[in-house]
């Protein structure tokens, strides 16, 4: 696409100290995040973590109580019309003109910018090839599938050239074919140096797409970086899974207490235990007879203690 | 001021456009309303019910029935134009089609989406009234009304001002009303009061303090005499500065109102 390539390392999108209350509640605590060019972000965090009233702020739906948004080095407070110019929106609704083509979508969004992108109407065709959706160009958009309405509302937020695009739950109610073509857009946009910033609930597309992670939970960032990084922060270096149904379940149980680790988190009829390495080996050496298994801890097992409160 | 400011913001004519380009898709039916409707409101009312109505005495001359209604709904076509597009379409902009959701992820803020429907809905109203003067023209050639043009260009910024204002109204129900079933509540809120309650199809004359008073501080009620008294007589009276004052008072009142109201509404916060 036509985003300019940055050699310098400076964030795109910087966001330092973001606190926002709704009535008397503090839902964003002192939220701070970073995402350079050709760098995905994903955030994490259960129901009520906080993280679309960040992207919010971030993106200038909400004004933060404190702290700054910088969209490459442009303060949103003073200057939002030159920070809304350098970034593409794509919500978790649909919220296209439907009063409005495919195509007439896209090059009316062109009218909601100055300056004006350049050469409009050929970019607009030229997206419209790219997310396939030039077969329906003259059609409404409340015609198409799930699937391009969502590569519609990406292609929306690209019209204007942006430098960071907000993605939120870019995939939610998709189909897997149609999820792992968007997966191969956002991909692509990455690579193409745009800055993006994610949130969803599905974990695999976090683990796949993300560079960096930040992990919120009540308003407060709990862990940010790399995948792994984050996952050895907040979930452990082991997760093992064995038949909560045993006969020494109580004792389980109790051994867990006393470690201070809580109570486990139950899937079906399997407690899923996360453990660190020195962890796993008093667990072996108490239970030598269980019979367990023992895996990577992966997304879902922090989304889990995530939802549970058991951080 | 800010908010204020935003009226002369390129984005609040950018989102006025939008409006303009759907509506001037569909104008071969979307102008049929604002045409006929004058006419048979001008044919059942002037001349069907005129005619059973002797002429009566109105600021110091005779007028017929039909001479006294005709301007009355050049006032009432603004008023109800601009505040129904600003109540029931712009409702369902921001609420069913998320036409405003969509405009807010641009360089297009909330300010900006309140005075392009201010502004559209005064538009519209404007080019209704418009055409309610064609048709009144029209009338002036058959020989039906015998009206006093000069000076009615003049009153067109003076109707375009109404239609904000009174779009203004229309934006604050949009703002506050719990659903689209709710909407008979502004019904007798508003149209009831201050659209029959003010000389736009018969004179209101009462020695009653409260009815006075009612009369003197309803915009509509200083529009349509303001008009009447030009268009019958060709003089430029109090009415219409009278008019000036209220509908700019309900600018500069309601406006921030509606926006701080929506901003609850559509972006959660305050």
């Amino acid at each position: 696409m036509d985003v300019t390539n940055r050699t310098d390392t400076s964030p795109l999108l910087d966001a330092q100290g973001l606190v926002k209350h709704f009535a008397a509640k503090r839902v964003v605590d002192g939220v701070g995040l970073q995402c350079r060019s050709g760098e995905i972000l994903g955030m994490l965090g259960a129901n009520g973590a906080g993280k679309t009233t960040t992207l919010r702020m971030c993106y200038g739906f909400l004004r933060p109580d404190a702290g700054k948004v910088r969209i490459d080095g442009i303060d949103r407070v003073n200057d939002p019309d030159g920070a809304n110019r350098l970034i593409g929106v794509c919500t978790q609704d649909d919220t296209f003109d439907t009063d409005f083509t495919v195509r007439d979508n896209l090059l009316r969004f062109g009218h909601y910018f100055r300056p004006r992108p350049s050469g409009l109407e050929g970019r607009v065709e030229r997206l419209l090839a790219r997310f396939d959706l030039a077969r329906y160009a003259d059609a409404k958009p409340d015609t198409l599938s799930g699937g391009y309405r969502r590569r519609l509302m990406i292609a929306r937020a690209l019209v204007h050239q942006p430098k960071v695009l907000f993605l939120d739950e870019p995939t939610t109610g998709l189909d897997p074919q149609a999820r792992m073509s968007v997966w191969e857009l956002v991909d692509s946009l990455r690579q193409e140096g745009l800055a993006i910033v994610l949130t969803t609930h599905y974990m695999d597309e976090a683990e796949r797409l993300s560079d960096n992670l930040l992990v919120l939970k009540e308003g407060r960032v709990v862990s940010s970086g790399a995948p792994r990084t984050v996952l050895g922060d907040l979930v452990g270096e082991h997760v093992v899974v064995l038949d909560a149904n045993i006969l020494q379940a109580g004792a389980v149980q109790q051994w867990l207490r006393e470690e201070g680790i809580g109570e486990p988190t139950r899937i079906l009829n399997t407690w899923q235990i996360a453990l660190d390495g020195a962890g796993l080996a008093r667990f072996s050496a108490a239970f030598g007879e269980l019979r367990f298994e023992v895996r990577p801890p992966n997304l879902d097992d922090l989304f889990l203690q995530l939802s549970d409160n058991t951080l | 001021m800010r908010h204020y400011l935003a009226v002369a913001a390129w984005q609040s004519w950018a989102v006025l456009n939008r409006h303009m380009v759907v509506y001037l898709r569909n104008w071969h039916t979307a102008a049929l309303p604002p045409i006929f409707e004058p006419v048979i409101l001008l044919l059942v009312f002037g001349v069907g019910l005129g005619s059973n109505i002797p002429a009566f005495d109105w600021q110091a001359q005779n007028v017929t029935y039909l001479a006294y209604l005709a301007p009355g709904i050049l006032a009432y076509t603004v008023f109800m134009t601009a505040f129904f597009q600003a109540l029931f379409a712009a409702y369902i902009r921001m609420h069913y089609q998320k036409t405003w959701d969509g405009q807010l992820t641009t360089q297009v803020r909330l300010e900006h989406v309140v005075w392009g429907e201010a502004l559209w809905a005064a538009t519209l109203g404007l080019a209704y009234a418009v055409i309610v003067m064609f048709v009144l023209a029209g009338f002036s050639i058959a020989g039906w009304l015998d009206l006093h043009w000069s000076g009615v260009i003049a009153t067109l910024p003076l109707l375009f001002l109404a239609g904000v204002a009174f779009a203004a109204l229309g934006l604050l129900f949009t703002a506050i009303v719990p659903t689209i079933d709710h909407m008979n509540i502004p019904f007798y809120l508003v149209i009831m009061p201050l659209g029959f309650a003010s000389s736009t199809y018969f004179p209101l004359e009462s020695d009653n303090l409260l009815a006075q008073a009612w009369l003197v501080i309803n915009p509509l009620h200083h529009l349509a005499e303001g008009i009447r008294l030009l268009l019958l007589s060709g003089v430029w009276s109090f009415h219409l500065m009278a008019a000036v004052l209220l509908l700019g008072l309900m600018i500069l009142i309601l406006l921030p109102v509606d926006l701080r109201l929506l901003r609850h509404r559509v972006l959660g916060e305050g």
